[in-house]
């Protein structure tokens, strides 16, 4: 930083030249250290307000809790609901985030959430991001894999109405597919724009109340 | 980045607090006085509101000491580029007009106003399009009065 020119006002004009996304790069990747140095694997959740976030990472949490110390994060703008939805399922601890107004968590919310883990016996970790299609979609929280999950009743065209979201996707979720001919929903088109947006894209059909493809959503993520 | 926020806090809050605060940092460094002015550069596809935005800073400032504080936007284009072939675009404004089947094509390939895009490349119709220019948040200059030096 270097002093600029003197104004007629007396003020001088300073230099600052910060990026201000490189910061928020920065404290993704701090995320990501302490991560490594704990050993945890970690996720990140997306989706829209109902789509099945809570249900899916409940589901997991419960197959998963016998092998492995399970954490959750639940973000969301007021309420503990989705954190105490986690009660029996098996986590080693249930934090939960309350934004206050913010659209999205980011990687500054979520390590003030992380210095309360504790030091050693979780080693997986699913954040639920706000429920929100757009906004997470620019804030990495420095997980190792973001699952967006997307429900029948949200219409066929749901993917190329959120292309940041589903671009950003590790694994995409669809869920409810019980109802999907109840809410006249073609799920072929969703999976289709996600192929034609990145081929190979993974993809997993899932009935998450009645616990239906879980266990492939646990496959494609490498666990159980 | 943004603290536990109160009341109605926007989208544009965190973007706001964070550029706050790089500014109290760079201001304390040079004698801590009086913040006057903000120069900020931000990319298009940060969604940010012109107004909400200074609506925050303005607020922040005042908080802390410096009211009436200016905040200036430069805006920053959408620029995409194919990974195939390397055709290269920039969005000329936010809201992009159809005015011709080229002009139809350009459009769908910029994605508008929100996030990447999800059609091909008009050149050459690959679908690995990426983004290289709109994403930008940054807080370029401010200006403040010459107080003490430290």
């Amino acid at each position: 930083m270097r002093l600029f020119e003197t104004t007629e006002a007396g003020s001088v004009e300073i230099q600052i030249g910060e990026d201000i996304q490189a910061r928020h790069e920065e404290l993704a990747e701090r995320n990501r250290e302490l991560f490594r140095e704990r050993g945890i694997r970690a996720f990140d959740v997306t989706g829209s307000v109902g789509a099945g976030k809570t249900s899916l990472i409940a589901e997991m949490v419960q197959r998963l809790s016998a092998k492995h110390g399970v954490a959750v994060i639940a973000g969301d703008v007021a309420t503990t609901h989705d954190a105490e939805r986690m009660a029996g399922r098996g986590a080693k601890q249930v934090l939960q985030i309350n934004t206050g107004g913010m659209c999205h968590l980011d990687a500054g919310l979520v390590y003030r959430a992380l210095e309360r883990l504790p030091q050693s016996g979780v080693d997986v970790l699913f954040i639920e991001n706000v429920g929100n299609l757009i906004c997470p979609s620019y804030f990495s929280l420095g997980v190792e894999a973001r699952i967006a999950v997307v429900s029948a009743s949200e219409g066929s065209h749901v993917i190329e109405k959120h292309p940041a979201m589903f671009e950003s996707a590790d694994l995409v979720v669809l869920n409810k597919v019980d109802i999907a001919e109840a809410v006249h929903s073609d799920l072929g088109q969703p999976i289709k724009d996600l192929q034609a947006m990145r081929a190979g894209m993974k993809v997993v059909k899932t009935n998450c109340l009645a616990g239906e493809g879980v266990d492939d959503v646990l496959k494609a993520l490498g666990l159980g | 980045m943004a603290p536990h926020a109160k009341g109605s806090a926007v989208h544009e809050f965190g973007v706001a607090s964070e550029i706050w605060e790089a500014v109290r940092r760079a201001a304390g460094e040079h004698g801590g006085g009086r913040i006057r002015a903000i120069t900020v550069e931000i990319g298009e596809l940060n969604l940010i509101e012109d107004e909400q935005l200074r609506f925050w800073v303005t607020a922040l400032a005042e908080r802390d000491g410096s009211p009436g504080a200016e905040l200036r936007i430069a805006h920053l284009p959408v620029t995409v580029r194919c990974r195939q072939c390397g055709e290269t675009r920039t969005a000329e404004s936010r809201d992009s007009r159809v005015e011709s089947r080229e002009t139809e094509v350009e459009s769908r390939f910029l994605g508008g106003m929100l996030g990447t895009p999800a059609a091909a490349c008009p050149r050459c119709g690959s679908g690995e399009v990426e983004v290289i220019g709109g994403r930008e948040i940054r807080v370029v200059s401010a200006e403040v009065d010459a107080g003490q030096e430290s």
